[in-house]
């Protein structure tokens, strides 16, 4: 567990301008970039912490994101090949196929990385077929299908039963998420969850992975 | 028309006016959806078709106004005629069988279209906006200004713009002739917050603009105040039967905090849909997502002059609560029901509705904000049947009598808004050093379409 720390303090409190200074400092004084990254990623936990307690909405989230982009452009290069530290997990996530709206999966991923996790993000309009290679290729045991169209309930399911065509089913837990979404749905698709915010997709991923 | 349809029609739209303005009727509303996407597919035909062939798209509606005589109200107007789409090559939607397959509907593509440079320009002046910045951008077919081409786009764009309204016109009074069908609404605007946020910056920038220059978002969202309410009147039922549709979706649960949705969404739309109302309109307001947080501000408007749609993700019983007295109600039954449920589902929930939230009016049973492509056709029948058999108030028919309606002032600009032009006609009449004849005979035309071509350039950006 990071110490709450300047830097963490002033991303918790979306302080641009403060944490870009003390960036700054922290390079100009030699600190390794990986430690800045860690002080950030606490931050961005304790802002996913205040989402989930009702503190902060989507502005505030959409705005961290923002802020930690800015900071990861001037601190990318520096890095090198050095290891972020452990993982909590892998999520493999992405927008259904034939939809093509990210705004809720990109709010699910930046909670997920935030919280520790190694997210997989496929993007929008996945083909079922992708979503399961890639289930396959990372071992992942959780996997995030994210829709606003409602069309695209069959597409749901679809991805769920080529999980078992390609005999991947057991190693995975299905979650769904978005406006379709329900527990009906859930029941149709076949899947395990049916996250109904963001923070709760969150908490499930945790569930998956026995922790917190 | 015959008198039955007229009759029909009258009635129909006296208890859609009466079940808005919260008063008594003899039963609830059939189908009373503004969005019947269901009609919209009911013939079978693939969204590619009906979104570039108008005739396959009045096929589909009349099918179902068939199949379903005992609905009450149908949408026939569409936001989006491919065609006009492709005129201009406006690059914010997705077409099917353009971009999309061709049975997927069409999406939009959210990006920052308008750049944190423009807030100024925005702010100062809107066509010059629209004209130097923005069209560029969304309309491929401008992008070199000057051009051939990029005059042409303009003429063909121009040429099908007309050619839609004429449609929508037709639609509606096909509708009202052979099946004696109201819209259950007309013309249509936006909450200025969300111009900016749809549009013109997109989520990402909107959001980064609210916590960097909050003073111009507000700034911007009042500088769209007159442009917005404009939109809204330039497209409204000029005998102000039918209620004005009003979009809203940034202002829903966990966009925004409470405090941010009062000091940049709320104000100017405020202002928008109290304009609308003093002029003597009602407005149909989809609040899109869960609105639960902020709902309670629809109390500050009079009653009986809004109909608020309860999207999936919020509770129409707390809803009635809560705002039940001020405005009416539609929603209540899950988007997944009308899709995956079965009749009993659907029979047993409209029940429900009808002996709660719905037990004395201010309310039409709908789905969330829309009746879904997908639903089941024995659900929706499930639908209509229930809502006839536990929806009556009364055995008493309404009269069939409209409510009168003040004539608008012909040749004004309505509620002291700027008019509607880009080259006032002073700036021609000096031009041109005077007429010899009847001035307003000119001016009159003039007017006209520059209005025609003021509605147009916002229509991008809408």
């Amino acid at each position: 567990m990071t110490k709450l720390t300047e830097l963490t303090s002033a991303l918790a409190d979306l302080n641009k301008e403060r944490v870009d200074n003390l960036v700054g400092a922290k390079l100009e004084g030699g600190i390794a970039p990986m430690m800045i990254i860690n002080e950030l990623n606490a931050g961005l936990g304790m802002v996913g912490d205040r989402f989930t307690a009702g503190e902060y909405f989507l502005s505030e989230l959409i705005y961290s994101s923002h802020i930690m982009k800015g900071i990861m452009e001037k601190l990318e290069p520096r890095l090198g090949d050095v290891a972020s530290g452990k993982s909590a997990g892998t999520v493999v996530i992405g927008t259904v196929k034939g939809d093509i709206h990210d705004i809720g999966k990109n709010i699910v991923v930046t909670l997920l990385r935030g919280a520790g996790f190694e997210v997989i993000d496929l993007g929008v309009d996945v083909a079922a077929a992708t979503f399961v290679k890639s289930v396959a290729e990372t071992d992942a045991k959780a996997l995030g299908l994210s829709a606003l169209l409602n069309f695209t309930i069959p597409e749901m399911k679809k991805v769920v039963d080529a999980l078992v065509s390609a005999k991947v089913r057991e190693q995975v837990r299905v979650v769904i998420g978005g406006a379709p979404a329900d527990e009906q749905v859930r029941e149709f698709t076949g899947a395990d969850f049916y996250a109904a915010d963001a923070p709760s997709g969150v908490k499930i991923c945790q569930q998956i992975y026995n922790f917190g | 028309m015959s008198k039955e349809k007229k009759r029909l029609f009258n009635e129909r739209l006296t208890r859609y006016q009466a079940t808005i303005a919260l008063e008594s009727t003899d039963r609830m509303i059939v189908g009373g959806t503004g969005s019947n996407y269901f009609a919209e597919a009911f013939a079978g035909y693939s969204r590619q078709e009906t979104i570039y062939d108008g005739s396959k798209w009045l096929a589909t509606l009349s099918r179902f106004a068939e199949s379903f005589p005992k609905v009450d109200l149908l949408r026939t107007s569409r936001s989006v005629w491919a065609p006009l789409v492709d005129a201009v090559g406006y690059r914010l939607f997705k077409i099917p069988g353009r971009d999309l397959p061709p049975d997927i509907e069409f999406q939009y593509v959210e990006e920052e279209w308008m750049k944190i440079d423009d807030y100024d320009l925005l702010i100062r002046n809107l066509v010059q906006f629209m004209m130097e910045r923005y069209l560029p951008r969304v309309l491929a077919e401008f992008e070199e200004r000057g051009s051939t081409r990029s005059y042409i786009a303009f003429l063909k764009g121009g040429m099908a713009y007309i050619m839609r309204a004429q449609q929508l016109k037709q639609w509606s009074a096909h509708m009202e002739r052979e099946y004696g069908l109201p819209s259950p609404l007309q013309g249509v605007t936006y909450a200025p917050f969300d111009v900016l946020a749809d549009k013109l910056r997109g989520l990402q920038g909107i959001m980064i603009d609210i916590h960097e220059r909050p003073e111009k978002v507000i700034e911007a969202c009042n500088a769209l105040i007159p442009h917005v309410v404009n939109t809204a009147l330039a497209g409204a039922d000029p005998l102000k039967r039918l209620p004005i549709f009003i979009p809203l979706h940034r202002g829903c649960h966990p966009f925004l905090s409470p405090r941010q949705f009062d000091a940049f969404y709320w104000p100017s739309l405020k202002k928008v849909i109290m304009m609308l109302i003093e002029a003597g309109y009602t407005i149909r307001a989809y609040l899109e997502g869960d609105w639960t947080p902020n709902w309670h501000h629809y109390n500050e408007f009079p009653r009986g002059k809004i109909i608020c749609d309860i999207d999936n993700k919020a509770d129409i019983f707390r809803a009635k609560a809560e705002i039940g007295d001020t405005v009416c109600l539609g929603g209540g039954i899950p988007d997944s029901m009308f899709i995956l449920g079965t009749p009993e589902q659907v029979r047993s929930r409209v029940r429900q509705l009808c002996e709660t939230v719905g037990k004395d009016g201010g309310l039409i049973i709908n789905g969330g904000c829309a009746i879904p492509y997908d639903t089941r056709t024995e659900n929706f029948r499930a639908y209509v049947e229930a809502t006839l058999e536990y929806g009556r108030y009364s055995d008493t028919i309404i009269r069939p009598e409209l409510k009168p309606v003040p004539k608008p002032a012909p040749g004004r600009p309505a509620l002291g808004l700027p008019p509607k032009t880009i080259t006032p006609w002073d700036v021609k009449l000096e031009e041109m050093g005077g007429v010899t004849g009847d001035e307003a005979l000119i001016k009159n035309y003039w007017e006209m379409l520059e209005a025609q071509v003021y509605g147009w350039l916002l229509f991008w950006a809408w």
